[in-house]
């Protein structure tokens, strides 16, 4: 299949390419690694008139440490993510959740902020930057600003990236000692989608109790989101609370179904893989 | 695919029954619609641009209300097409009286969707109608809020007005 024909322009800088999105305004459609665009064109879904690759802004796909946290260019790859020592070392649960995307072509194209820009409801980043509560540094023409993980994903594909805007950074403060991170899933075996993901992150006091804790789900509902009512039931308890808070992981959401995964299946993976993810967790913050 | 739910508008049963078989206000209500047009009695045509992330397109359709209880029910069907799908379907409209402000809104539709979209978009189209959904209620029940305190009430008793001077105006110059 071939896309609609559309112009390209390339982008030398954040500012360039706001410039072109301002001139182009609804018309255009950033590119970074392609890999849901470039398919949703081709099926002349999407026929964009102007597409701006961002691509080459090779400040966008540095990692660095940046005052005690951690901040990963948009145009970091899934794979650069997945083995960045500092990543790795410091985050280890999103360098685990990068390295379970999709497979090693998505994950050698694909971008941290074209998988959250685009905010796939089957996407697994969105669950890992929910439980790690990230910011996310978005730029337009009127300037910075940074908006929280929990405000960033407002609905089926839809972020509070607005038009205009451009999704250049995510700043996450690193997993510190006595707090553990897991992120399961569920694998879609043919597009490598998660049915279901989820990412926990779990603080254990001196006590031995859950101080903090933190579950990000994605593949359930129309958007991932921070499954509150089972951080609120373990937090203060003993891990041995884990399987009845894990039980309400699905409560209040309208799940997806579709041919792979009927609601009360998808649901029931929410509940098992939240308990796995959060024993997981808790032993690693032991560990 | 098959939509069913209910929600409820705060505005008794006459109001919204009237909101919902009143093309112009719809139009505005309907997320994207850019033309609601009436063919002849009960049947409509239209268009409107659906947008969900990157994919966009415009598809043209017409509706016909059917088995009309007034204020209560009809029924709804729908024939679309567009550059990347067609669409065709029928839907129930229910309106039950809660209390005297507030009424209760069920519905529920069997619609087939069919060509490019629904290669890549089957697993989303069940959300992307629910989100839409979900926006027309929320604009509907602001539009019925807005009625009761006045503010389109107020707009409508200037647009009469309008209309009557403009009629005025008009005949005193002999024009139709």
């Amino acid at each position: 299949m071939y896309p609609a024909s559309f112009e390209y322009h390339r982008a030398a800088s954040v500012k360039d390419a706001l410039a072109m999105l301002t001139r182009f305004g609804d018309d255009a459609k950033l590119l970074a690694g392609g890999h849901s665009l470039i398919p949703m064109m081709k099926l002349r879904l999407a026929q964009p008139a102007h597409l701006i690759d961002i691509g080459g802004i090779r400040d966008l796909a540095q990692i660095r440490e940046d005052g005690g946290r951690i901040v990963i260019g948009g145009l970091a790859t899934h794979h650069q993510v997945a083995t960045s020592a500092l990543v790795k070392g410091k985050l280890g649960m999103l360098a685990e959740c990068a390295a379970m995307i999709g497979d090693v072509q998505v994950r050698n194209r694909g971008t941290i902020a074209g998988s959250l820009a685009h905010s796939d409801p089957a996407a697994d980043y969105p669950a890992a930057i929910l439980a790690l509560e990230a910011e996310m540094l978005v730029e337009g023409s009127g300037g910075a600003r940074t908006i929280k993980a929990e405000e960033f994903f407002i609905d089926l594909m839809t972020t509070a990236v607005q038009q205009g805007q451009i999704l250049t950074h995510v700043s996450i403060a690193p997993i510190a000692a006595g707090v553990g991170g897991a992120y399961l899933k569920h694998r879609q075996p043919a597009s490598g989608f998660a049915t279901v993901g989820v990412a926990a992150l779990v603080a254990l006091g001196p006590d031995g109790q859950c101080k903090r804790v933190r579950v990000g789900i994605t593949g359930l509902g129309p958007k991932a989101f921070r499954a509150k009512a089972v951080e609120a039931a373990l937090t203060g308890k003993a891990p041995a609370a884990i399987k009845d808070a894990a039980a309400l992981a699905a409560d209040g959401i309208d799940a997806l179904s579709d041919i792979h995964a009927a609601a009360d299946f998808r649901s029931e993976l929410a509940r098992v893989y939240t308990r796995r993810a959060l024993e997981q967790a808790v032993a690693r913050a032991k560990a | 695919m098959k939509i069913a739910g209910e929600t409820t508008l705060s505005a008794r049963r006459e109001r919204v029954w009237a909101l919902f078989n009143s093309p112009e206000r719809l139009s505005k209500l309907i997320p994207g619609c850019e033309k609601l047009e009436t063919l002849g009695p009960d049947e409509y045509a239209g268009t409107i641009v659906v947008g969900v992330a990157a994919v966009k397109g415009t598809y043209d359709g017409k509706l016909k209300i059917e088995d009309k209880r007034p204020p209560e029910h009809y029924r709804i069907l729908v024939d679309g097409k567009g550059k990347q799908g067609f669409l065709k379907g029928a839907g129930t409209l229910d309106l039950a009286e809660r209390d005297a402000r507030t009424t209760l809104v069920k519905y529920a539709g069997d619609v087939q969707i069919g060509g490019p979209l629904i290669q890549v978009g089957q697993r989303m189209i069940d959300s992307a109608a629910k989100m839409m959904l979900g926006q027309f209620f929320a604009a509907a029940d602001a539009e019925l809020k807005a009625e009761v305190s006045g503010t389109v009430a107020r707009q409508g008793f200037l647009i009469n007005f309008w209309r009557y001077l403009v009629r005025l105006i008009r005949s005193a110059f002999g024009r139709k």
